[in-house]
């Protein structure tokens, strides 16, 4: 048995000219994993060859120790999947469509049936599970789509931009549902998002793409300490004069647009700030220790990998 | 309480073999196929055309009972069809083995054909819950993302073609085989009718996967359901329109039309002309009445052009399996 969730050596995928993942190491351990990238960066290419929804053109990759080349069949069997498109069986009701997934995934239909309810409960879909499909609303769709990957158990379920046409609201309970199912209940999860601030919430790892190359692969804590300490702080005036003092103790000051101060003070943790508030006697409204540390590392790759480039 | 709170519990159960999710894909697309008010009619029509079938192999068998109601209607008949009848019913007796195997035979092969016109029209109506659909609403990917792949999703879907057919085709023609021969005077019958079954057994069996496959192709042909329906009604009708001039001037213009090369394999299964030559030779009166006919549109009678027919499905089974194959990739 792998320890390794997804495993991949020099894996390479192009379609014609276009190289979407150009030579891929990467070895994945359990956990909620974001996979990170831009528009084009290969996230989407990456979860499709893992699921043997696309051919692998060179190289190799493994998913639950079994080999993505061969053991398709079985490793779908295993794992859970949430296309990022719209994509339904036509013609059925909610519930209907869901314990049939469970019955493709090999579920009797009496327990198919049961663990359709069960998940559809799980995503929070009451009476509307009797309705066709076809008329659902885009959250409820995404709804759907969680519980359609993971009503057969997997052990990992790739998420594939699962928050996309949500509204804040349905984008917080979808992230609380894909928190859970890491944290309380064991399943890997790998979300592939452009939206830093899902994976913040989510996920305790991180795997950065960039026009198909593997930038970043850390953990989320570890990738956040290696950041210079920096703090937002809202003070009630005297802006500049909070920023000179920063600035006197050699921390990077600058006033935002917003009307904040961003200090690089380089610590862990505040302390050496508040004594400069109180040394100045100013008063802070608000103190953020890294409220952008993900994306400032996040811009921070890309420049480094564009500069590589 | 917050709604992901209402738990999620981990399923500890057996799984299925591919042949029941292959089952599930068959039985679910079945169902909704089944579920069109005008498929309801056409297999309304197929066991219908069922019942009468089996009604004139009653008829037939009841020519060898003295006292049934055919032959005594018969006696009061005047000229040529008395001496018809009375005639088939004196070469039942004497040449069971040859006469119940001729007529079974004539009367499978004619009603073969009648059977293989709804089928083409319950294939008509099918095509949209085929592939069509999965085409449009992108369900193939949810299908390639299962425990299933392409070659599963296909036999699956296969199997909604041959069940149907199964329905409006096959079953009904073996069911008339059985109430036929469980209504006939004797025991024999089952077993001289067993070369009719057979030749059944082998032209439907061979029609069905073979209209599985094309049905099935045509129906990935577009996501769009006219399109595909078009389509099919294009290929079936359309190929038809060929074998009247083929018939004139060019005879492989004819092999255009599937529906013509399924009938000539039929032909080729069955042997009707070699089967109505043996009734004239075997039945003497019959002989002397439709000599003269008979003998005209006997020889006038075509061989069947198996080779080519069989080619031309081949072709098409081969392109549609090969289509399939590349129409329901995910990449």
């Amino acid at each position: 048995m792998s320890e390794w969730v997804v495993e991949t050596r020099g894996l390479v995928k192009r379609y014609g000219r276009l190289v979407a993942l150009n030579g891929l190491d990467l070895q994945v351990a359990p956990g909620a994993i974001g996979l990170l990238g831009p528009n084009g960066a290969g996230k989407s290419t990456l979860i499709k060859c893992l699921l043997r929804l696309h051919r692998i053109t060179a190289g190799s990759a493994r998913v639950l120790g079994a080999e993505v080349q061969k053991e398709g069949r079985n490793i779908r069997r295993r794992v859970g999947y949430t296309p990022e498109q719209d994509c339904h069986i036509p013609g059925m009701v909610g519930s209907e469509y869901v314990t049939y997934c469970a019955q493709l995934c090999g579920l009797p239909f009496e327990a198919a049936r049961q663990r359709a309810h069960e998940m559809l409960d799980f995503v929070g879909m009451g009476q509307e599970r009797y309705r066709r499909v076809d008329t659902y609303s885009t959250g409820m769709k995404q709804r759907l789509k969680l519980a359609q990957a993971i009503v057969h158990d997997p052990e990992v379920v790739f998420l594939d931009e699962p928050t996309n046409g949500l509204d804040p609201k349905g984008q917080s309970q979808m992230l609380r549902l894909i928190q859970s199912l890491w944290r309380e209940h064991g399943m890997t999860v790998i979300l592939s998002t452009h939206l830093l601030h899902d994976v913040d919430q989510v996920c305790d790892q991180i795997i950065l793409l960039a026009q198909g190359r593997l930038l970043v692969h850390d953990s989320l804590e570890h990738l956040k300490a290696q950041r210079r300490g920096a703090a937002e702080v809202v003070v009630s005036d005297r802006e500049e004069e909070f920023a000179q003092a920063c600035r006197q103790q050699g921390w990077p000051s600058e006033i935002l647009s917003n009307g904040h101060v961003r200090v690089e003070h380089g610590g862990e943790d505040l302390a050496p700030i508040l004594g400069v508030l109180r040394q100045n006697g100013l008063a802070a409204l608000e103190i953020a220790p890294s409220p952008n540390a993900l994306e400032e590392m996040y811009v921070q790759a890309l420049e480094t990998a564009h500069g590589a480039a | 309480m917050a709604l992901h709170e209402l738990g999620y519990r981990h399923w500890e159960g057996r799984h299925r073999g591919i042949w029941r999710r292959r089952w599930t894909i068959s039985a679910h697309g079945l169902k909704a196929v089944l579920a069109n008010r005008w498929m309801r009619y056409v297999l309304t029509g197929a066991w219908g055309l069922a019942l009468l079938q089996a009604a004139v192999l009653f008829c037939i068998g009841q020519l060898l009972v003295a006292d049934s109601l055919i032959v005594q209607w018969s006696a009061n008949l005047d000229g040529l069809l008395r001496t018809f009848i009375g005639s088939l019913t004196l070469w039942l007796e004497q040449h069971p083995e040859i006469s119940v195997r001729t007529t079974q035979n004539l009367v499978f092969y004619n009603f073969s054909l009648l059977y293989l016109t709804l089928a083409l029209l319950a294939i008509t109506l099918a095509i949209p819950h085929l592939i069509t659909r999965d085409l449009s609403s992108n369900a193939i990917i949810i299908y390639a993302s299962k425990a299933v792949n392409r070659l599963d999703y296909l036999t699956g879907k296969l199997g909604i073609l041959l069940g149907l057919l199964t329905l409006v085709w096959l079953g009904p023609l073996l069911a008339a085989w059985l109430v036929g021969n469980l209504l006939a005077p004797n025991w024999h019958f089952f077993w001289h009718a067993r070369i009719p079954l057979l030749n059944s057994l082998l032209f439907v069996g061979g029609g069905m996967v073979f209209l599985s496959l094309l049905g099935l192709a045509a129906s990935a042909v577009s996501s769009k359901e006219k399109a595909a329906v078009g389509f099919w009604l294009l290929l079936w009708l359309l190929g038809n329109a060929f074998v009247p001039p083929g018939q004139r001037q060019e005879p492989w213009l004819q092999h255009l039309s599937f529906h013509h090369n399924l009938k000539q394999i039929a032909e080729a299964i069955y042997q009707p002309k070699t089967e109505l030559e043996r009734a004239r030779d075997n039945i003497p009166v019959l002989g002397d009445i439709l000599r003269r006919p008979m003998h005209r549109h006997l020889r006038d009678w075509r061989a069947p052009r198996t080779r080519p027919a069989g080619m031309a499905l081949g072709i098409l089974a081969v392109g549609s399996g090969i289509y399939l194959l590349r129409r329901t990739r995910t990449e």
